[in-house]
């Protein structure tokens, strides 16, 4: 039976949700470890302002580091059940590479949505420009879905896992980090003339993506 | 003969740099220090250059030659990134008062520390040789991405303290002719330094090691 990327893509998106639905521990391990982490910033600020630039940098912070808690285990958790043999006999490349990184991306967003109100609730902050502020949440999260599935390939088969992908991730989407920072904190004051910026995350996401598909073929066809 | 000409190279640099180079306005003779800064730093870029090509030549033909250039050709420009960090640190020590400001050129230094360093720790974390090489190769590429940001946007997200690039905006070259004959001479010569670094690194038999080759 020979598939279209496309309805390649649906397939491997919808056995994605399918199996995380089956085993949530991975939502549920992200989703903790973001409202956790929250939790200790705001007990430790006690109802304290630390300012725009710091809160946008804690917000990119708590994002980042709660994805990647989660944002690993695409592959990982394949090799462990055994079922990455079959994806590999039964898959196309791109279709796989598409079906997990939109799916990266889903995961993202729910954190996001759990996470970005209560972010606003627990360090009481006022967003005055919300098209800005969504805007470069969505941009951002897209960045690390899109170089996030590739890292996670590269740790299939390593012996450490635990921080590793986070070491590989973090040079690679630095220039996602650090604009978003910057652009939140315009979001936060109101000062929204970084636009420039923002495309240039979301042509960086889209070189991200491209550059992705171009290598995954080398890991994941072998010799 | 390599040897010898390096040696003499060296020396004749170092004698330039305390004898021969003015001080500079400014600077006085902290400037010294920039001429082993500067080639420092562009000889971690140029390993970083050089591991990813030899990165993608081994993705295009798997031979592991090629898969040990561009491995050692990252470990030894982590050596070069390091003490290009240390020396500019003491320069912004000596000249600004603080050895660490995240200045967006010790940002881009920091940045490839950090990728140099993400490249060994994975190449480190996979038992597999065959999927070391390919799994290190595909990481070299895919970092490299991170180049167009750090030299492009960066410099113009953060104000910085860092002295112009010889090549000034306008094009032209902004240094005394000294200094830039010795600059130049000094480029050259920690290029062949690292080249004959790199030789001896890759010719060396492998004991089995995360660098060796599959």
């Amino acid at each position: 039976m020979k598939l279209s990327v496309w309805a390649g893509i649906r397939l491997v998106v919808h056995k994605e949700i399918t199996a995380g639905l089956r085993f949530r521990a991975a939502w549920t391990a992200m989703l903790m470890f973001a409202v956790t982490s929250l939790a200790c910033l705001s007990l430790a600020l006690q109802g304290r302002d630390p300012g725009p630039v710091i809160l946008a940098a804690l917000l990119w912070i708590l994002l980042f580091f709660s994805s990647f808690a989660g944002a690993d285990r695409v592959f990982t958790d394949e090799a462990a059940t055994g079922t990455l043999e079959v994806l590999k006999i039964y898959g196309p490349s791109q279709a796989v590479l598409f079906g997990k990184m939109i799916y990266s991306f889903g995961l993202l967003f729910v954190l996001a949505c759990v996470l970005v109100p209560l972010y606003l609730i627990l360090l009481d902050v006022t967003v005055l420009d919300w098209g800005l502020f969504s805007a470069v949440i969505f941009a951002g999260l897209a960045g690390i879905a899109a170089a996030g599935t590739l890292i996670a390939a590269l740790t299939v088969g390593s012996s450490v896992h635990n921080g590793l992908f986070s070491v590989l991730m973090f040079p690679v989407i630095l220039p996602v980090f650090l604009p978003a920072i910057g652009l939140t904190q315009q979001a936060l004051t109101g000062d929204g003339a970084g636009l420039a910026y923002l495309g240039g995350i979301v042509l960086y996401d889209m070189i991200l993506a491209v550059a992705a598909s171009l290598l995954f073929d080398y890991l994941w066809y072998e010799d | 003969m390599m040897k010898v000409c390096i040696g003499i190279l060296t020396a004749a640099v170092v004698f330039a740099v305390f004898f021969v180079v003015p001080p500079a306005e400014g600077l006085g003779y902290y400037v010294r220090l920039a001429f082993f800064h500067i080639p420092l730093a562009w000889v971690s870029v140029l390993a970083f250059f050089l591991g990813a090509w030899w990165a993608l030549r081994y993705l295009k033909s798997p031979a592991p030659i090629l898969d040990r250039r561009s491995s050692r050709a990252i470990a030894l420009g982590l050596v070069f990134a390091v003490l290009a960090t240390l020396s500019g640190a003491v320069f912004s020590k000596l000249t600004w008062g603080a050895y660490w400001n995240w200045d967006p050129r010790q940002t881009t230094i920091f940045v490839l520390l950090l990728i140099y360093g993400a490249y060994l720790t994975l190449r480190s974390a996979v038992r597999d040789p065959q999927k070391r090489a390919r799994s290190s190769a595909v990481y070299a590429l895919f970092s490299f991405l991170t180049v167009p940001f750090l030299v492009f946007i960066l410099p113009r997200l953060y104000f910085s303290l860092h002295p112009s690039p010889i090549l000034n905006g306008s094009g032209s070259i902004d240094m005394d002719p000294v200094m830039l004959v010795v600059l130049v001479a000094a480029l050259v010569d920690m290029t062949l330094i690292y080249l004959a670094l790199l030789k001896y690194l890759v010719a060396r038999p492998d004991k089995g090691g995360y660098l060796d080759e599959p």
